[in-house]
């Protein structure tokens, strides 16, 4: 029993802590600590002497899926009930849900407005991915266009050095289109 | 039972917190004994651990202040206590929650058997 007892609250913890990595640092500190409390305030209040005693106060509080979903739920609400119209379009996180999914930018803003704890990190880690995402496109894409560029430079260069009459046929090929156009219009209107 | 579980599940949200803003209206308590008394009530269905997120929550938005105290006897306990802005959240919440409960009981019959 002894050598099993602190291993159960601490892996029981770990479970926890394991499923919350979409959460803000902050927040999964504090909820771990509330938990380790509750745990250690029961233990000594309910003078607990056994495992069972342990294992029961453990199922009280819930399975590690439970209470991280609460976890994910409580952390997606942006506000309070009484201050917000009815969160009609408010998604329920279905399993668990993608770290940088559960924070909508919207509920950024009202944490942000009134409290510092935990702010600053919903975002925090969403930018570096979104950032080298946006960076390698960027990058293939300019890749593309400097190639394109460079693709019609050398066309150009080739075209002019080496086709003279080339040109002529351009000039007529435009002229065509070009005419009709202005003598349509004001018979019409 | 899943559904039962559903249907307490939804009638929960949006009301526990208010439950739990009502626990500290006169007096601070501490995290374990707001738990322990709202897990007590059959009818809200709620879990221990799922009410820590909720008073994280709270907290976060203003309504509840919480500071860690030493305990007499076993380990340091969190306090809460309830703000300002919580009070009048509740107050209004008190006020919707009548009509409202008179709105379900009128449409639903389980107002006064008339």
């Amino acid at each position: 029993m002894k050598p099993n007892q602190p291993d159960l609250v601490g892996e029981y913890l770990h479970e926890i802590d394991l499923r919350l990595s979409g959460l803000p640092l902050l927040q999964r500190r504090e909820l771990l600590a509330d938990l380790a409390a509750h745990i250690a305030t029961e233990r000594t209040e309910r003078n607990v002497q056994t495992e069972e005693q342990l294992i029961e106060i453990l199922e009280r509080l819930g399975s590690p899926e439970v209470v991280a979903a609460a976890a994910y739920e409580e952390a997606g609400a942006p506000r309070m009930a009484a201050s917000v119209p009815p969160p009609g379009p408010y998604v329920p996180p279905a399993a668990y849900p993608p770290p940088f999914a559960t924070v909508p930018p919207d509920a950024q803003q009202p944490f942000g407005a009134q409290q510092p704890f935990g702010v600053s990190s919903p975002p925090a880690p969403a930018k570096p991915a979104r950032g080298a995402k946006t960076g390698l496109v960027l990058v293939v894409v300019l890749g593309i266009v400097g190639f394109l560029i460079f693709i019609c430079g050398f066309l150009a260069l080739a075209r002019g050095g080496e086709q003279a009459p080339q040109p002529a046929e351009a000039t007529v090929a435009p002229a065509a289109p070009a005419a009709p156009s202005p003598a349509t219009p004001p018979s019409a209107r | 039972m899943a559904e039962g579980a559903q249907l307490a599940s939804g009638l929960r949200r949006g009301t526990l917190e208010f439950c739990v803003l009502a626990m500290v209206e006169f007096e601070d308590r501490y995290g374990t004994e707001i738990v322990r008394r709202l897990a007590e009530e059959q009818t809200l269905a709620a879990t221990e651990g799922t009410i820590y997120p909720l008073l994280s929550r709270l907290r976060r938005g203003g309504m509840l202040d919480s500071k860690w105290a030493e305990s007499p006897s076993g380990p340091p306990r969190r306090y809460y206590s309830l703000t300002p802005a919580g009070r009048s959240a509740l107050e209004h919440f008190r006020t919707e929650w009548v009509s409202f409960r008179q709105t379900v009981d009128r449409l639903v019959g389980t107002g006064e058997i008339a």
